[in-house]
């Protein structure tokens, strides 16, 4: 479970969000919808520990992490999949996956095996260079990444981006069977507002300096097209 | 001519291989720390002194290529959290400085400790003497010391290579931050990687003393062969380092073979030539490999 109480970052100066509060339940799948430069990126690296907060509470079940460093708040069973992937170039797929092997702290069973199976395209390149793949690769290798640590909450940063739409579906759908098996409870920012429904029930609507404009579930979505229009272009 | 070219090419492997340590370490502290040690080549002299001292309190040499890297490397420990640690947020130059005082530092308490005149390490028995290489002849204790060299590279590459330290390692020195996102510890590899480098150059110094003897500013010259091969090679690029280090290595005992005196600025010659052709170095992209 995530709770985030009254939260404050900066970025220098810079005051990016602004007193936020949000919850994301246990097995629960929920996302953060929001234009550019909102400060959805920033949500979840304060949640993860790589901008720490300056005030409020960040609860990851229970425990108040705020100002932990990042490797202690994956041990209590987080993983963070950045929109830049950020594959570490001259590691081999393989030595990728070793990294993160069992650092979450959970009690799942995912091996470099495992991540192959549901991920046979890196089984087959797990000698090459992790910048040599492409980008559908990559995204594939930084979720294979994440779930080496055996999280139980995954923090899933645009997973779309820079993919085809065929590719995008295709990760959404891994993505959304494996949380469900899994249990693992997932938070995901998406500027493609149709893969956010597909994967998450809730969605948090951010507007600027991360003030939230309200919180609708995927139904109301399908029903009123319009909504996250006329929310989010206050 | 037979002699000669078996002489050229041992000493070269040699001298290339003592820079390969050094020029390794050196980059693995920068690729880790953003910090030019310059510092390294006190520590290089560091390990000979150490390596002499545990031979001559009756230790044998092999003794001494085990303790002394040890010792060196526990002073980079205490380098890097008094001087290192606090000075993570500030820009290079602050531990560029201070590790340039620490040279200076380093280089008075050896003359403290161990006087101005020069010393030798007492080797073996077995190591003294000549083997015949066909019509060629080799000093047993340099080919002793080629092989140590040859150990020691290997050792490494397998850290690097096959290791967790060695995955962290390599994925510090390029994202950091997803490393600590990973659940790794980040500081530690980083200290890790310090005091890896250290080590190396107190390994690099135990060899190197019985090559060209033990005295107080061996260090000095050292340093800035560390750092041709490390410019050369690319910064924070480690397979460049070992290249690059191989060729200055082979450039300068031929130069010396033939032309003494101008051995160095032959060396020197090389590597502005090589920067004007690739600026970042043979293989730099700003990377570590
Ligand atoms: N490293 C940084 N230093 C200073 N300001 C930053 C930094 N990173 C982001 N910002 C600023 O903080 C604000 C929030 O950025 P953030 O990346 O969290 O937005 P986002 O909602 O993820 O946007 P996007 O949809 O473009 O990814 C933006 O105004 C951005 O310009
Ligand atoms: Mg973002």
């Amino acid at each position: 479970m995530i709770k985030l109480e009254g939260i404050d970052t900066y970025y220098g100066t810079s005051h990016v969000i602004q007193n936020l509060s949000l919850e994301v339940d246990t097995g629960e799948a929920v996302s953060i919808l929001g234009r550019n430069g909102v400060g959805k990126t920033t949500t979840m690296r304060s949640i993860i520990g790589l901008t720490p907060p300056k005030k409020g509470r960040v609860l990851i079940n229970g425990t108040d992490v705020r100002g932990w460093p990042p490797h202690k708040i994956v041990h209590l069973g987080l993983a963070y999949v950045p929109a830049e992937r950020h594959i570490f170039p001259d590691l081999s797929v393989e030595e990728n996956l070793i990294l993160a092997q069992g650092q979450g702290g959970g009690d799942g069973d995912w091996s470099l095996d495992k991540v192959y199976e549901y991920f046979p395209v890196l089984g087959q390149r797990r000698r090459s260079g992790g910048t040599k793949l492409s980008g559908g690769e990559q995204q594939m290798l930084a979720i294979g990444r994440a779930l080496m640590g055996n999280p139980t909450i995954m923090l899933l940063d645009e997973p779309s981006q820079g993919l085809s739409p065929i590719l995008v579906a295709k990760v959404a759908s891994i993505v959304s069977d494996l949380c469900s098996q899994h249990g693992i409870t997932l938070l995901l920012v998406e500027q493609n507002f149709r893969i956010a429904l597909a994967m998450a029930g809730r969605h948090y609507l951010m507007g600027t300096k991360s003030k939230l404009q309200g919180e609708v579930r995927s139904q109301e979505i399908i029903e009123d097209q319009e909504l996250i229009k006329r929310t989010l272009a206050v | 001519m037979f002699a000669i070219t078996v002489d050229i090419i041992l000493n070269s492997l040699v001298l290339g291989g003592i820079f390969v340590i050094m020029g390794v370490g050196l980059n693995i502290i920068y690729g880790l720390n953003r910090v030019m040690n310059l510092a390294h080549g006190a520590l290089y002299a560091l390990g000979a002194y150490f390596g002499f001292s545990v031979v001559a309190v009756g230790g044998n040499y092999f003794l001494a290529l085990l303790i002394a890297p040890i010792i060196v490397g526990i002073l980079g420990l205490v380098i890097e959290r008094v001087l290192i640690t606090p000075m993570r947020k500030r820009s290079m130059i602050y531990t560029l400085i201070l590790t340039y005082g620490l040279m200076f530092v380093i280089d008075g308490l050896i003359k403290f400790f161990w006087g101005v005149e020069t010393r030798f390490i007492h080797l073996p028995e077995f190591m003294q003497g000549t083997v015949s290489l066909g019509s060629a002849s080799y000093p047993v204790f340099r080919l002793v010391i080629l092989i140590g060299i040859a150990a020691v590279v290997a050792a490494l590459m397998l850290l690097l290579g096959r290791t967790r330290l060695g995955i962290n390692m390599r994925a510090a020195s390029e994202i950091p931050e997803m490393v600590s996102a990973c659940g790794v510890n980040v500081r530690g590899v980083q200290i890790s990687g310090f005091v890896l480098g250290c080590m190396l150059a107190g390994t690099a110094g135990v060899l190197a003393g019985p090559l060209f003897t033990v005295f107080p500013i061996m260090g000095h010259d050292m340093l800035i062969s560390s750092f041709v091969v490390v410019v050369i090679g690319g910064l924070g690029s480690l397979r460049g380092a070992v290249i690059a280090a191989l060729m200055i290595g082979f450039v300068q005992t031929l130069a010396e073979f033939f032309i003494t005196e101008m051995a160095m600025v032959i060396v020197y010659m090389l590597m502005a030539l090589i920067l004007v052709i690739k600026p970042l170095g043979i293989l730099g992209e700003g990377k570590f490999e």
